[in-house]
Parts: structure tokens; C-alpha cells; sequence
């Protein structure tokens, strides 16, 4: 998995155009994009489509490995699939096309908008107890990993790894997870006590569709763009 | 253990909406149920065992390199309609950190909805009698092959023809990924695949469930003894819907 709490570095201290342009247009981006790649049949517009997003990454001067990385997970599993059709060079390039572009995109996506922004977006439309929940997960994943990540460190030190021997690491861990889940699970209601007495009224940030801006307009047109492109050359 | 790993693209569009539709419609079932409850205590429960998912998945046990996904220690824990709504989350989030595509989040949260739910109702048919790690151990095993029987379909379904993109530049061709021509042996040997290495797999995930859920049993009862399940008296002050 993907390091978050780096991800989340990224979008909350860029100062790119795309780190200035408004969720939903960043996710109509996402949407165009994928639709692009559910439509396309051609390896070559797909092609194209990826080195807009580079060219469009670049010059926003996002981090291209990370972003990359990320798609090359998709890739990996898209390989494996493609493998499996055993159609060749173009069947291979195009599933792996098709993987890659749109993995890309959510990657773009994440690195420019924090987490609570496109929740807050979400929010306008998911009922109120699928927005909290969206937002207290977020908040208590963090919570989670930093414990887990003492807790990892405890067990190495006292011995409690033992690489070869699956029912003590299988025991361990188990009891592990379920001290975890018991401290979670009290931080947690304890986060929502004090959110509640604060006047926390169903949304962790402000329900709102963001503005119109003029750093909207790059991600749009790149996704629109690309979804023409791949729907014109087929 | 059955998260789909597909990217985008992949799946023929009627399978992946139709998976979004299900999802929408067991999901409006589960947000319907939901009505009226403690929401004090549901919420922060719903965040962190969704939290703890997303974790669990990210530990390997090694030498196997088998992540966990504690569906059903959620689906225990939470109840069938919450434990619904948990998956939805983690698929949410999942695709929302790059791991896993958009448009099978619907299918990923049937698959893990579907061992949530079956989870919980195998644990709480199970006899009270028995020892609650073999409870809890015996529901995850159920509900993770009859889970992995739900995904050898999904595969089944979605075969592909891979001729369909090697066709010449000039003659109509189909989206190799909307012809489902029939791939028998190709889905056999992945049927043969996640039944054989995934029996380790449910034994691996029923024993830590059941280890985790006995653990919750000794130190927070509560959690477990359905006081969350209940809706909220007038006393009890809680399901504010703040």
C-alpha cells in the first residue's frame, strides 16, 4: 500500500495550479479518464493520453515517481491479466494501456487534493452517515498505523517475529490486532464525544462543491481532451 | 481475500455496473436499517474497524506474504448492515489511494460486503455453546469460501475475447473486454487456484479472527454482546444526528 501519510504531505503543502484547482473539477478529470479507458480499443490513443498526463504532471512538477509508482502497481496486476488472454502484443499493450492511464490519474488526483477536501465534496451528496464514517476512517487510519507501527517495533524487540514459524506470528499478531482495535475503537468514541460537544452536525468539514476557478480549466480540458481523443480514434 | 486487484478498464461495463447498481441498492437497504441508531457509538465503531481493515491489509504474514482484511471480525462487530457500509468505505478509500480501480469498487464491496455479512449471520447461527474462537474461526472460513465461490463467478462472467483486439485496422471491432465468449478452462484453473491457495488463506484469516475476536470477548465484551446493536433509549442520550 501507498505511503498516505506521504500523499497527504503533497496535497496539503503544494502550491501547483494543480494543487489550486477545485476537487470537483479534479474528479471530473478522474471520471473523464476512466471513461477513456473503458471506451478505448487502441493502444495509441491511450499512448497519447498518458504523455498529456506526464506533460500535465510535469509542468505542475508533482512527483513523478510516486504518481508513477502507482500506476505501475495497476500495470503489474493489468500484466498479469493480460498474460492470461494471451492475444499478443497489441492485447497486452492495450490492457496495460488501459490499467496504467487511469491509475495515473487517481494519482495526479491525490497528490494535489487533500483527503478532506474531495470528502468534503462527497459530502454533498452521501448520506450523513457515510461521510462521517469516510471521515472518521480517515481519521482513525492514521491513528491505527502509528500504533501498529509501536506495536511492530515492541514485538521485533521482544522476540515476537519469528520468520518460519506461522501459528506464534499468527498468535501474536492476533493478539495485537485485537488490542488494537480495543484502543481504536475507544479513541475513536472518544473523538466523537468531543467532535459532538463542539457541534459536530453530521460532516467532519463543510459539505460544499468548491468554487469555479481558473486552475479548473487544465484538468478539465486535459480529461476532455483525452476522452475525445480515444472516442474519435477508434 | 477477495479483493479484486483489477484496474480500470479491464471489466466488461455491464458487469462493473451492474456491480455499482447492487451495491447502491444493498447499500440503500443497509443506510435504511441504520435509521434511528446510536450514532455516538456507531460511527466512531464504523471508522475504526473500517480504519483497522484498510490496516490489516497492509500486514503481511510472513513467510506466506497472506494480507488480512477482518471482513468478518467487522461484519462480528458491527452487524450485517454496518459491516456493509464498512466495505463500501474501505473500497472507497482503496481506490482513493490508487489501489484498485474505480469502477469495481461495486464488485470489490459485493465480494467484501457479501463476507461482512455472511460472517456475522454464520457466527451468530453458530451454537453459543461453542468456544467463541471456533465461532468466530468456523464463520470466516464459511463465509470466505462461499465469498470465493461469488468471485470464481464474477471471473466466470467477465470472460473476455482476446481476439477481439487483434482484429484488422477497417473491420468493426468490438471492445475485446464487452465479449464474454466463454473461457471454460481458463476460469477452471483460477477456480482450481483460489480454491487450493485460498483454503490457507481462510485458515489463516479464520484463526486471527478468531484469536482477535475471542481477545475482544475477555477485554470489551460489550463490543460483542449486541449493547451497540440496539437503538438508543430515551435515556440513553446518544443518536444525537448531529
Amino acid at each position: 500500500m501507498i505511503d498516505v501519510s506521504r500523499v497527504d504531505y503533497w496535497a496539503a503543502n503544494g502550491a501547483s495550479p494543480l494543487h489550486r484547482a477545485s476537487a470537483w473539477s479534479k474528479l471530473l478529470f478522474v471520471a473523464f479518464i476512466v471513461a477513456s479507458a473503458v471506451l478505448a480499443r487502441q493502444p495509441l490513443p491511450l499512448a497519447a493520453g498518458i504523455a498529456l498526463l506526464l506533460a500535465l504532471a510535469a509542468a505542475n512538477r508533482l512527483p513523478l515517481t510516486a504518481v508513477g509508482m502507482l500506476s505501475l502497481y495497476a500495470a503489474v496486476f493489468a500484466g498479469l491479466y493480460a498474460a492470461s488472454l494471451r492475444g499478443g502484443i497489441a492485447v497486452t499493450a492495450v490492457v496495460l494501456l488501459k490499467a496504467v492511464m487511469p491509475a495515473f490519474a487517481v494519482g495526479m488526483l491525490i497528490v494535489t487534493t487533500p483527503y478532506p477536501r474531495i470528502f468534503a465534496f462527497l459530502s454533498s451528496f452521501l448520506p450523513e452517515i457515510l461521510a462521517a464514517g469516510l471521515f472518521m476512517t480517515y481519521r482513525t487510519f492514521f491513528i491505527l498505523l502509528d500504533m501498529m507501527h509501536h506495536f511492530g517495533t515492541a514485538i521485533r524487540l521482544r522476540g515476537g517475529f519469528s520468520p518460519g514459524s506461522i501459528i506464534k506470528n499468527a498468535g501474536n499478531i492476533s493478539k495485537g490486532i485485537g488490542a488494537l482495535l480495543v484502543r481504536a475503537v475507544e479513541r475513536s468514541t472518544r473523538l466523537y464525544a468531543v467532535m459532538s460537544a463542539r457541534g459536530y452536525s453530521g460532516s467532519m468539514a463543510e459539505p460544499t462543491m468548491g468554487g469555479v476557478n481558473p486552475f479548473d480549466v487544465p484538468p478539465i480540458a486535459a480529461g476532455l481532451f483525452v476522452l475525445m481523443l480515444v472516442a474519435l480514434w477508434r | 481475500m477477495t479483493h479484486m486487484h483489477i484496474p480500470d478498464g479491464i471489466l466488461p461495463v455491464w458487469l462493473w455496473l451492474s456491480g455499482f447498481l447492487l451495491m447502491a441498492a444493498l447499500l440503500a437497504a443497509s443506510l435504511v436499517r441504520l435509521r434511528g441508531v446510536d450514532r455516538m457509538k456507531k460511527i466512531p465503531l464504523l471508522g475504526a474497524m473500517a480504519a483497522a481493515m484498510l490496516v490489516s491489509m497492509s500486514l503481511e504474514i510472513l513467510p506466506l506474504a497472506y494480507h488480512l482484511n477482518l471482513s468478518v471480525a467487522t461484519g462480528i462487530l458491527l452487524g450485517p448492515a454496518l459491516g456493509f457500509v464498512a466495505a463500501f468505505i474501505v473500497n472507497l478509500m482503496l481506490a482513493l489511494m490508487g489501489h484498485g480501480g474505480i469502477t469495481v469498487i461495486g464488485l470489490n464491496t459485493l465480494l467484501l460486503g457479501a463476507e461482512a455479512v455472511m460472517g456475522h449471520f454464520f457466527f451468530y447461527l453458530l451454537p453459543k455453546r461453542m468456544p467463541v474462537f471456533w465461532r468466530a474461526a468456523s464463520a470466516t472460513v464459511a463465509a470466505l469460501l462461499l465469498a470465493s465461490l461469488l468471485l470464481i463467478g464474477v471471473v466466470a462472467v467477465s470472460s473476455v475475447n482476446a481476439e477481439a483486439f487483434s482484429h484488422e485496422h477497417g473491420h468493426e471491432r468490438g471492445n475485446a473486454l464487452d465479449h464474454g465468449t466463454e473461457a471454460p478452462e481458463t476460469v477452471k484453473t483460477f477456480a482450481v487456484i483460489v480454491l487450493t491457495l485460498g483454503s490457507l488463506g481462510w485458515i489463516i484469516e479464520g484463526t486471527i479472527t478468531g484469536a482477535v475476536i475471542r481477545f475482544i470477548s475477555q477485554v470489551k465484551p460489550d463490543l460483542l454482546s449486541h449493547v451497540l446493536h440496539v437503538k438508543p433509549g430515551p435515556e440513553a442520550g446518544g443518536g444525537n444526528g448531529r
